[in-house]
């Protein structure tokens, strides 16, 4: 395995915590998802005195359970089970992970030996990152599944599709929503369209009966609808963004995450104002079209 | 009469009345896939849960049902403390784990494995064969069978795991595939096995220990009458190591986690109803705006002013209930559409819907259409009743 270089066992490994010395309300929180590995360290404290560990702790128990660096906590691998003091030494914060949206557990970090032996897991880990110098992921895919040591290697962008399949599956049901919206939206706007260029029907006869031509008159008609459905599209570009917004901010702040969860880009932009243009165009041209087909005395009522 | 005056007004303008009535139907459908939406889940939810009977479920502490891989340690203690309670009827433990079917030429397929008491258990049903009610017997699902390529009557080899050192399958069993079963609560396209709750226990356990005394979840069946929510802090009282969840706090959870889903349909409900009224609104003011002259006219004549009214606010509701009925019906298709979507939610229970329909929720969209268009028909309609007649026919006659 020349292409991989050393990397960093991580142990995933369900972890109940006993908070000893806390409010009574963080006891009851029982059971966190303890990971040791990568994640953001916000504040390191200095080491603490005596013989205890030190544990990392989730922002978001700091921000709920009042938790502070210097604390000493009582871990255990099981509910009331014999537990083992420990120091907080550092605060982390989540990384922006989608898959974690909707997960509301805790999650504290002790180094891996830490964790196997307060878990008693012994010299076991669930998974390895491993990192391999770049263009050669598959010769080291194949390097290690053919060791066959009763594990198996997967590309992380395999592991990152499996996980975001969720993802996916919220993507598609937005998306099927979103043609339904279009729908709606643009009958709104061919209604609307209709009924303003219909309200134009007496200076439609007006300009038949100067000697306009059908042709001038439509155009107008068309650059009219067309100025309207302009005028329209920023509009609900601006109030897209400022929805935009909205969404974000309700969210991270539910979620805590710095996730963003709608996203106003050049391309739905530009796709939302071209729609809007062609249904604009087009209802103006059918619209202008039946007006410029009836005598213009009849458009008078006459 | 108001009814003949609304219908031919409302013919006047087919195309204008047909492109209304199909906006009010799309925002009618809109309106109840989002009102099935938001109560869908929580009917779906609850009548998985409380199929089988069992109002309360025993998590270890702070978790909730396989949501880690926590276990309840001393599980045949805390199954002797609840069957002594007198509101519990039964008791059935689970313990899920992931065993190995190992094939002829060590290739090997891992498989969620259940461990249950097959008398007592509420996680499958048994289409055919035999229940595993033998310590080496296994009932497995549809999944399980097309994947592994095993018929029901087969004997295959199972492993808890894998010893890398020695290169060898751990805990390796023959079993008996002794019957099929529908398991409720696995996602589509899961293989699924069970195995009873000992078999399993023992398989789990470390090589030359005894037996695991561990499980997942304790499902509880109450007695008749008992309210479960008063068992759960009763059981959470006796059991204070274990986190005890009735149907009511499952569902709540659930939907916590899904509250996106609600709220989705909170705005986009909202949404579709302001669409339908903004349509009927401009449609019967731009209509009132074209007749004043008309209007003023039958006002002339003797013609009530409520009787304007009531007739421009009737062509505003016959558009909308027109519409909103039509709407019923696409509504139902695309909610069949977007509910496939979401059942492809991975780890989500097959038996579980986010669309459900009840004729609550078409009573109460075609409700809110009906007084979103009376709202809507309501200035028109009086701005129709409060037309000056002189004023109108003297502008009209000069235009």
């Amino acid at each position: 395995m020349d292409s991989c270089i050393p990397c960093h066992p991580i142990v995933v490994l369900t972890l109940a915590c006993a908070l000893g010395g806390l409010p009574r309300a963080i006891e009851a929180q029982g059971d966190a998802r303890a990971q040791v590995g990568a994640g953001r360290v916000e504040d390191v404290s200095p080491a603490p005195a005596g013989a205890l560990r030190t544990i990392a702790v989730d922002e978001r128990l700091v921000a709920d359970r009042g938790v502070r660096l210097g604390d000493t906590l009582t871990i255990s691998a099981t509910p009331g089970g014999a537990g083992e003091r420990v120091v907080v030494g550092a605060i982390v914060r989540r990384a922006a992970d989608p898959s974690e949206v909707a997960r509301a557990e805790y999650r504290v970090r002790l180094h891996l030996d830490h964790l196997q032996s307060v878990t008693g897991a012994g010299d076991r880990v669930d998974r390895f990152a491993v990192a391999v110098t770049p263009g050669s992921t598959d010769a080291a895919l194949a390097a290690i599944n053919a060791r066959s040591f009763g594990f198996r290697a997967h590309r992380s962008s395999d592991v990152a599709a499996q996980a975001s399949r969720t993802f996916a599956v919220v993507s598609r049901f937005n998306r099927a929503i979103g043609v339904i919206s279009i729908v709606a939206s643009a009958i709104f706007l061919l209604c609307i369209m209709l009924l303003k260029v219909e309200e134009r029907r007496r200076d439609v006869a007006a300009l038949r009966l100067l000697g306009i031509s059908r042709r001038t008159v439509t155009g107008a008609v068309v650059i009219e609808a067309s100025c309207i459905a302009l005028l329209g599209s920023a509009a609900g570009v601006a109030f897209g963004y400022v929805a935009s917004a909205i969404i974000n901010a309700y969210y991270r702040g539910l979620y805590r995450t710095p996730l963003a969860f709608s996203m106003v880009t050049p391309g739905t932009v530009g796709f939302a104002v071209l729609l809007s243009l062609a249904l604009g165009i087009g209802a103006g041209f059918l619209a202008a079209r039946r007006l410029t087909g009836v005598p213009p005395l009849s458009l008078f009522g006459r | 009469m108001r009814a003949t005056l609304a219908w031919s007004s409302l013919r006047r303008h087919p195309v204008r009345t047909a492109l209304a009535m199909l906006g009010v139907a799309v925002s009618a459908a809109m309106l109840l896939d989002m009102v099935m939406l938001s109560s869908g889940m929580q009917v779906s939810f609850r009548a998985l849960l409380t199929r089988q009977g069992f109002e309360v479920r025993l998590t270890p502490k702070g978790t909730l049902p396989f949501d880690t891989e926590a276990r309840i340690a001393r599980a045949a203690s805390a199954e002797s403390v609840l069957l002594a309670m007198p509101a519990v009827q039964a008791v059935s433990p689970v313990l899920g784990t992931t065993l190995h079917v190992v094939g002829d030429d060590g290739s090997a397929a891992a498989v969620f494995t259940l461990g249950i008491r097959p008398a007592i258990q509420g996680d499958y049903e048994l289409l055919r064969g035999l229940d595993a009610d033998a310590a080496d017997r296994m009932v497995v699902n549809a999944t399980f069978l097309a994947r592994t390529g095993v018929a029901v009557g087969d004997t295959i080899v199972v492993a808890a795991g894998y010893d890398a050192q020695l290169r060898s399958w751990t805990a390796r069993r023959r079993v008996l595939v002794s019957g099929e079963g529908r398991f409720h609560y696995l996602a589509t396209g899961q293989a699924a096995a069970a195995l009873p709750l000992s078999t399993v226990q023992f398989m789990v356990a470390d090589a030359g220990t005894a037996p695991s005394d561990e499980v997942s979840l304790l499902m509880v069946k109450t007695q008749p009458g008992v309210d479960a929510e008063a068992l759960r802090a009763g059981i959470e009282r006796e059991l204070p190591r274990v986190t005890a969840i009735a149907t009511a706090d499952a569902v709540k959870s659930v939907e916590q986690r899904l509250s996106y889903f609600r709220q989705l349909a909170l705005i986009l409900g909202t949404v579709s109803l302001a669409i339908g009224f903004l349509l009927v609104s401009t449609l019967m003011t731009v209509s009132v705006q074209e007749r004043v002259g008309e209007m003023a006219v039958m006002r002339a004549l003797g013609v009530s002013r409520p009787h304007i009214a009531q007739q421009v606010m009737l062509e505003g509701l016959v558009l909308s209930v027109v519409g909103a009925v039509g709407g019923l019906g696409l509504g139902l298709v695309t909610a069949t559409y977007l509910n496939n979507i979401l059942r492809a939610f991975p780890g989500l229970p097959a038996a579980i819907d986010f669309f459900v329909f009840e004729p609550r929720a078409a009573y109460q969209s075609l409700g809110m259409l009906v007084v979103t268009a009376v709202l809507a028909g309501a200035f028109p309609a009086w701005r129709a009743g409060s037309l000056p007649i002189a004023t109108t026919l003297r502008s009209e006659a000069v235009s």
